[in-house]
Parts: C-alpha cells; structure tokens; sequence
C-alpha cells in the first residue's frame, strides 16, 4: 500500500512535469493571440481552482467568497503600484500575505460554522468586502484603476502586445499550486484534513488538531488565489470590484475542481483545460447571436458533468490512476 | 431623522421581509426535507414571474387572479426538475452536497439562456392591475397596497404550511421521510413520489411569490439574481430544516435592510444584513431556528 | 493567414477553434469588416440586442444606395475603396472587462477588424481601448459617457457623441434658464447608482451644483438592481427637494418611479441623465406615472420635422427593431456612419490611417442624425461640438424643450 501510493505519487510528479513542459513549448508553435489569451485564463483558473480546492476540497471547507482573495490580491497589487509606484512582483507578495492574514482572522469566527451557515458566511463577507471598496473612493470605488501600459518592462510586469510572459506566469503559478497541493498531499497537514473532511469528531478524537489544520489550509489557500488576482490585475490592466470581487467569480473559480474532481490532485488542472476553452469559445462563436444559446449550452454541459461523474472528470481515470479518493 | 421617517422605515422593512419570507420559504422547505439547496431558486421566481406577466399580457388576467395558476405551474414544474434532474443529484455517491450545488447552478444558466431565447431579453412590467400603484395612507405613513397584500398572503402561506406539516398526512410523511428516508420506504412510501411533491410544493409557493412580485417589479431573464442572495441568508439566518426561521428570518432581514440605510449611506443597506447574519451565526452556528 | 492556421492547429485546445476558423478566414479585399462590441447575455443583453438592430440599419445605408443625405448613403459600400462593402463582426463581452478585452483581441487578431465600437459599458470600455490602441486599431465609444475615457492619453480613442459633463452641464444651463424665467429652484436631489456612470454623474453634478448656487438637499447612492428602493425613495422625500436628478437605468429607474408613487413622493420636476429614462421598456412599464418628466439626450425625434431624413432613417430602423431610435440607438447608430466615412476618406484598412483620418473629420450637424453642431474631434479625440438636448415626455413622446435654438416646445414645470 504505502510503496503502491509513494510510486503513485513519483508518477504523479513525473506525469506534471511532462505536461508543464509540453505545455511550455506550445506557444512556440501557437501564435494566435486569441488562443493564447484562451491557455492563459486556463491556467489562471487552474491556479486558482487548485488553490480553492485546498481547503475546500481537500479540508472540506467548501468556501463560496474565494472571490474575496482573489479581489484583495489584485487591489493589493494595483492599488501600491497605482499610489506608491511600488513593482507589482511586490505587490504580489503583499497582496498573498494580507489574504493569508485575512482569511485566518475570519477563519477563527468562521470555522466552528458547519456546511452551508460556512458556506453562506463566505458568500456575505465577500459581499460585504465588494460593497466596501465599492463604496471607497480612494481605491477607485466604481470607477476601478485603470493600470496604465507604457511599453514592455519586466519590472512593471506590463507587455503591450506579447502574451508570452504571461503565458509563462500563470504556468508557473499553476504548476506552483499543483506542486504545493501534491507536497501537501503526503505531509501531516494532508493526512490532517482528510480526517477533518471525513469526520470532525473522530478526527479530534484521534489527536488531529481540526481547528488549526483548518487555519493552515485557508491560509495556503488564500495566499495562491491573491497571487491569481494580483497576476489578473497585470494581466487585464484594468480591475474593478465587480469583476474581481462578485459572487459569480466565487463560482467560476469552484467550477474547474467541481467538475474535474473535487479534492482530486489532477480535477482543478483537468476541469479548467475542459471547460475554460469551452467557455470563451462558446460565448465567442455562439454569444454574438444574443438570443442566449451560449448560456444553454454552457449551462447543460455543467449539470451533465455534475450529474454523470459526481466524482468529476478524473473518474474517468481513476481505474488507472486511482487519484480520487 | 424625524420619528415619522423611522416608522415609515419599519413599516417598509416590515412588509419587504415578509415578502422575503414568502420567497426564502420555497428554499428552506425544499431544504429542510432532502438538505437540497437549490441554487436556481432565483430562476425559478424569474420563470413565476414571466408566467404571471404573460398571463396578463396574453389573457388580460390581473396577477391577483393568476397567483393561484401561477403556483401550480410552477408546482408542476418543480416536480419535473426535481423527476428530471435532482433525484439523479442526490443519487450521487460523492461529493453529494457539491454535486447539487453545481447541478441546479447549471439550471440556473440554462433557465436564463432559455429565458433569453424564448422571451428576449426585453425588461417587462405589468403595466396596470387592481394593487399596482395603489398605497393606503395611515398618519403619514404609506402602505403600498401590492406589499400589503403580500405581507397578507405571506402569513396566510406560512399558516397554510404549519397546518399542512403537522395536520395532514402528506406532512406528515414529508417530515417522517425528512427523518429518515430509509424507514418510511418500509412502511410503503415512496421517496421520490415525498420528494418530487416537496419540491412542487416548495416552487408553488416561490409562483405565488413571484406573482406578487410581478405587480410591482420590473421581469427580465437575470431578475433572480437581485433576490437569490437575500433567500439564501434569509433561510439561513433563519436556520436551516426550519420553515418557520424563514418566517423570522425574513422579518429580520426586511428591518435590518431599513434601518441600515438610515444610518449608512443606501448602497451599503445589505451590509446590515450580512453583517446580521455573521452575528447571529457566529453567536447561534444554526440560525435562530435551525435544527440541523 | 494560412501560416498561423497551420500553427493554430497544432494547438491542443485549438483544434475547436480551427473548425469554427473559415468565417475569419475568407477576409475578401472587397469588404471592409468592423467589430462591435455589446452586452449580448446578461443583465444588459437587451441593449446589445437593439444596438445590433442600429448598427445593422447604418450598414444597410452605407452599403445600399439611398437618397438621404447622409454620408455614404447614396451609391453602394464605400466608393473611397473601390466600393467595399462593410461588414459587421458582433462580440460578446456580458458586461466584463476582461471578456471585452479577449473578444477585443479576438476581433482584431483573428477577424481583422479594422475599426472596433462599443461598448455600453464604460468599464469594458476602458480594457478594449486599452487594447485597440496596443494594436493601433481606432476605437470609438458609441455610447460610453464616461469623461475619464478620453482623459487617458489614448492615441487611438474617438467618441463622437458627449460625456457626463456635458450632459450635466446642459442639465444645469436648462435649469439655469428657468431659474432667469423666475422659476423657483433652489435644491436639488441625486440619485445615482453605484456603478462609474453614476459616480461618474453625480460626481459631474455635484461639482456644477457647487459652482451655479444650487443645494444639495440629497446625494444618494444606491446599489444598482436592489430588490427595494423604499429606504432610498423616503430620505429623497424627506429631503424635498425642487428638481429630482435620477442617474438610473431601466430596472431601478422602473423600481424608483413605482416606489415614489407607493410612498406617495411628488417631485417637483425630474430632470433625469437619461439611460433608463430614455428606454421605450421603462416608459412601456412607468409612462403614466411620469408624465413630464425631463431628460437630457443625445437625440430627438423633432428634429424629423427640419431633417426628414431623421424620420426615415427612424422607419428603418423601427422595421428591423420595432422601436423607435433613443438616446443609445441613435448614438450608435450615427458613430458606424462617422467611422464609415473616415474609413472611406482614409482609403485605407490600415489603422493608422483611418485615426489620421478620424482626427481629420469634420463633419456639418446637417449631415448627421443629431441635434449637434458638428463632429469635429479635439486632440483627445472627444467631439466638444455634441450639444446634447433635453427633452420633455408629453402625451406618450418626446419634445425638445432645451436649448432655445433646437427646442420645439415650453418646458411644463412643474411636472403633472
């Protein structure tokens, strides 16, 4: 069993490591910028819902106000390069480190809440957040920041026309937050939530400390979803509360994990390659129309997912792979 | 801040809660009998709501009239979704409480496109009817007539459902299979057939909301979306299996919402209510009313 | 073209986008493609829907010959290119800004677009700007009325029609003269969404109340498509001022009209930054309610009576949609003309000559649809030259009642 999961798990990192390469290589080949602009947001969204799925699928904490991360990440960043001139890499930092902060202290009133009063409870703080900076007239309320792009620089993280660099980032970041999923995977904090996800009370029981284990895992958490924010600000150059802070965003980000596999190691990468792509490509092709069949199909296609594989897309693996347990 | 001016605002916040209630009760019944939260209840007031609209655009009959068709269409079609796609939801062996969530969020979408397709996107109103416009004037204090009403139906629903949990034999196997699903298999009852008729009773009582609604709100394929949130905290706040909380909750919800934007600029009025809610939880982890 | 398709499809997630690639490919030398960007699903997908139906109608024209004039009507396509013929791209951004920026992208890497238009929304506004001028491509907000939009030093950004403080500040001129005419206006009352058009608004308003000598008796701020609006509808009653300034659109402009009548508040006046109050759907739900009611404009249907052209570019258009042209389908409608000319004076699909020749325009009021005096652009690319009108609903439409020189009628205040 153990040398099965440890082979299992060489495999695991042998198999990332060959799609990140693959996946560092395509833009050689794929020029348009169009479907650059598709990958990119598919590996945002990956990062993202690997992150998300930390502690909402593997701690069990399922977390509907992630977008709250994600918002303080990209305000954290836009806001000290907008007033200070401080670089984005920076604000990154900064950014990851107040959501950490952040999603501890609510984590301490928040986690004695059970299912959905959790679930609820991370909806309306999110929404109180994006009330607030709606309402804030020195970070742009409404209006935004508009991050102005003065030519190609590393250190401002702004490129004019190239796709590349941010291509190569959120790779990086997605490949960041699969790898700091599996390393935890296999660490005490790994096996902690399990116990925690599948039973509270034996898991105190048995000397796992829930509380703490559940702090751990929201802080991780937050800290890769503000870094995916902070990447958008850069990325989008423009940010305002409702697109990095409304509810649907929340969605959107759980979305990938529910479909690919929740608390899977491969379902956050694999749902977003699926359903990503999909997304834009229909709203691109179908959207123009109007009449809403864009929705329809987007809409059916998740409910089909969600109703055939409740397990998400890696069951279709599994009997190979045996990734969701 | 004149006296006249906060007992107009809790008047207001009085009878918007109850409407609240009125539609947070379909979610919390539907709730509290398979631990289902559906996240297309806000559709399901949109598709009540254009039934009602349609109603009056097509037969000329006042909203008042239709809310008792509008609620059974709406019984029939709650029943369908539940038949068609949630009893396979709650089948599933993992990750069920996901599963649902996502399931009726992708109902959620494909009501919209089909809203969208079928009716366009044109925001519609129901231009003139009995309550519409009409307001009874108390010492200064103005009552519109369409919440009044209602407020009134409102009540009515929720003493209708309290009789009919605890009086009738179909409520009571509502809340026997609520119990425990296993058991009342044994003693002949059908869970899907309790199930379906839940959820055809939950939408029916979201198509009497709605018909309200459509007297004075304005209909369009995202109107869900301005109510979805506010059902959700009012029946947790509530707490959760309880359908009487939602009573409560809405009440609480509707003054909260009124007297915040005495005291904070309006656009922050629904922070009250988040802000609410967080308390309550974080002082009862199961609303005011929750069981479970 | 074949070289990127070829390298399209060795993209794995690409292999989707090749089958649906042939429409971008069969870009002919014969037509000239212009992408539009709009609200298609959503909460606004109404809007993009009768923008589609205006911009359709200015094609129409420009490719068809007609005897208006107007611009490129008469004869087929644009004779400035051999007689191309324009075609429209239509994108989806759902009121996004980073959707609006992909599609943005999408329109001038893969359809070749040379022209784009939108937006509705100013937020998406400021990302596909953002892009069109990384690309070199001209941008023209139809119907975003932000003033910050222009402000940003963008090269490539034109907006024909005006902004908020313009707007406002014929709002405030027209009050000004009823003030001379011994009308009593003392206090006014905002009300505005919390959105950037109605920051953007009240943000205007506020600064013109200053400087002309009117009280703000309220300023209120509002989340847009709240469920109630009753809290917001009393402290504007308690408040009782002279002239109510709604900065609203359809939804909340229905819900505010509705809520007013249940609280029974009576103002004065309304003197409304249209967007909702210039929607057929919120006259449709409240036109009974608010008879009198002023809103400023970018357009007016009165002016068929001078310029018959006005009234049957308007049958046209009411063919296609089954409205009458507003505030927004107007606008709309005349920026695809003003781009087709530049286009075709330019000669050229290149970028850099059709903003040369944007920039160079200078086209009479005459000539246009709208009550302005010209299109003539500054260096910012915005047309100071678009004197905005206010109108009056009486009797079921619209009349002109300010400035003196377009009006057709005495304003009624105050309102019934």
């Amino acid at each position: 069993m153990d040398k099965d999961f440890s082979s299992r798990r060489r495999r695991d990192l042998i198999i990332a490591a060959v799609l990140a390469a693959i996946a560092a290589l395509v833009p050689l080949f794929v020029k348009d910028v169009y479907v650059q602009n598709i990958m990119i947001l598919t590996l945002m969204y990956a990062a993202l819902s690997q992150s998300w799925n930390i502690l909402s699928g593997y701690c069990g904490q399922i977390s509907l106000g992630h977008a709250l991360y994600f918002g303080l990440g990209a305000y954290t960043t836009a806001l000290l390069f907008m007033k200070f001139g401080v670089p984005p890499w920076f604000g990154m930092i900064a950014g990851g480190l107040i959501s950490a902060a952040i999603a501890m202290a609510l984590g301490y009133p928040c986690f004695r809440l059970g299912g959905h009063y959790f679930a609820i409870a991370t909806i309306v703080i999110a929404e109180i957040a994006l009330l607030l900076i709606q309402n804030w007239d020195w970070a742009g309320a409404a209006l935004g920041i508009d991050i102005p792009v003065r030519g190609d620089s590393w250190l401002k993280f702004q490129f004019t026309r190239s796709k590349l660099p941010y291509f190569y980032f959120a790779l990086v970041l997605a490949c960041v937050a699969w790898f700091v999923t599996w390393w935890l995977e296999d660490s005490k904090w790994g096996f902690w939530w399990r116990a925690v996800k599948d039973n509270p009370q034996a898991a105190e029981s048995l000397g796992v400390d829930v509380f703490n284990s559940k702090m751990g895992a929201a802080a991780v958490s937050a800290f890769l979803v503000a870094v995916g924010g902070s990447f958008y600000a850069q990325f989008v150059s423009y940010i305002d509360p409702e697109s990095v802070m409304g509810f649907q965003f929340s969605l959107l980000m759980a979305l990938p994990a529910v479909l690919g596999g929740i608390g899977t190691l491969w379902g956050p990468a694999l749902g977003a390659v699926i359903l990503i792509p999909l997304t834009e490509l229909t709203r691109s092709y179908i959207g123009g129309s109007g009449r809403g069949v864009d929705l329809i199909v987007y809409g059916s296609l998740i409910i089909l997912i969600s109703l055939a594989l409740p397990r998400g897309l890696v069951s279709l693996f599994s009997s190979r792979k045996g990734a969701a347990r | 801040m004149t006296t006249e001016t906060i007992i107009q605002s809790l008047a207001s916040g009085l009878l918007m809660g109850l409407l609240y209630g009125l539609i947070a009760v379909g979610l919390a019944l539907i709730f509290g009998l398979m631990d289902v939260v559906n996240f297309a209840h806000g559709e399901f007031l949109m598709i009540a709501m254009y039934a009602t609209f349609f109603l009056f655009a097509f037969f000329a009959i006042d909203p008042l009239l239709s809310a008792p068709l509008v609620a059974a269409a709406l019984f029939v079609f709650g029943a369908l979704i539940y038949l068609l796609i949630v009893r396979f939801a709650m089948r599933a062996k993992a990750n069920a409480g996901m599963v649902q969530i996502f399931a009726t969020f992708g109902l959620a979408i494909v009501m919209r496109g089909l809203a969208q397709l079928l009716f366009t996107p044109d925001y519609r109103s129901v231009t003139h009817s009995w309550l519409g416009g009409k307001t009874v004037s108390i010492a200064g204090i103005f009552l519109p007539e369409p919440q009044l009403v209602g407020a009134l139906v409102s009540i009515a629903a929720f003493a209708g459902l309290y009789f009919f949990i605890n009086r009738t034999d179909f409520g009571r196997a509502l809340e026997a299979t609520r119990e425990d699903p296993g058991a009342v298999a044994l003693v002949g009852i059908d869970k899907n057939r309790v199930f379906a008729l839940g959820w055809g009773l939950g939408a029916a009582l979201v198509g009497l909301s709605g018909a309200i609604m459509a007297v004075f709100f304005y209909i369009y394929p995202d109107v869900g979306a301005s109510f979805a949130l506010i059902a959700y905290v009012t029946v947790a706040l509530g707490g959760f299996g309880s359908v009487f909380g939602a009573f409560a909750g809405g009440i609480v919800v509707g003054l909260v919402e009124a007297t915040t934007a005495l005291v904070l600029p309006p656009s922050l009025k629904s922070v009250g209510i988040y802000a609410v809610y967080l308390l309550v939880v974080f002082i009862r982890p199961r609303g005011l009313f929750g069981s479970m | 073209m074949t070289i990127t398709r070829r390298d399209v499809l060795l993209g794995a997630t690409a292999t989707a986008t090749a089958a649906l690639m042939p429409l971008a490919a069969r870009a002919q030398t014969s037509e000239v493609v212009i992408g539009l960007t709009y609200p298609l699903s959503g909460a606004n997908a109404q809007i993009g829907v009768d923008a589609q139906r205006a911009f359709e109608t200015a094609v129409d024209i420009i490719n068809k010959d007609f005897e208006l004039d107007l611009p490129l009507a008469k004869g087929e396509g644009l004779p400035g290119l051999g007689g191309a013929k324009i075609r429209l791209v239509f994108a989806d951004h759902q009121g996004d800004p980073q959707k609006g920026r992909a599609e943005a992208e999408r329109l001038i890497t893969q359809e070749k677009v040379c022209a784009v238009l939108g937006t509705y929304q100013s937020a998406v506004a400021v990302t596909v700007s953002q892009i069109c001028e990384r690309y070199q491509i001209p941008f023209m907000s139809a119907d975003n009325s932000s003033p910050s939009l222009h402000r940003r030093g963008l090269k490539y950004y034109f907006r024909a029609s005006p902004h908020d403080e313009m707007f406002s500040a014929a709002m405030f001129d027209f009050l000004d003269a009823m003030k001379r005419k011994g009308t009593k206006i003392e206090s006014l009352a905002l009300f505005h969404e919390d959105t950037i058009f109605g920051t953007d608004s009240s943000n205007a308003q506020l600064k013109l109340a200053a400087e002309r000598g009117y009280k703000v008796a309220a300023d209120i701020k509002y989340r847009a498509n709240s469920p109630s609006l009753s809290a917001e509808v009393q402290q504007l009653k308690a408040a009782n001022a002279d002239v109510l300034m709604p900065s609203s659109y359809t939804t909340d402009g229905i819900l505010l009209i509705k809520t007013m009548g249940e609280l029974g508040y009576k103002p004065n006046s309304i003197v409304a930054q249209a967007a909702g109050f210039s929607e057929k759907a919120f006259y449709d739900a409240v036109g009974d309610k608010v008879e009198g009611v002023i809103t400023r404009g970018s357009f007016s249907l009165d002016l068929a009576a001078k310029r018959p052209m006005v009234g049957k570019i308007n049958d046209m258009f009411k063919a296609k949609s089954g409205k009458d042209l507003n505030d927004n389908t107007s606008r709309e409608f005349m920026t695809m003309i003003i781009m087709a000319d530049a286009i075709n004076r330019a000669k050229s699909t290149d970028g850099e000559k059709i903003r040369d020749a944007l920039a160079a325009t200078e086209m009479p009021g005459e000539q246009t649809i709208m009550p302005w005096k010209r299109v003539k652009f500054d260096e910012m690319g915005q047309n100071n030259d678009a004197d905005p009108v206010l109108l009056q609903y009486v009797g079921g439409k619209f009349v002109t009642i300010s400035p003196a020189q377009a009006a057709v009628a005495e304003p009624i205040w105050p309102m019934k």
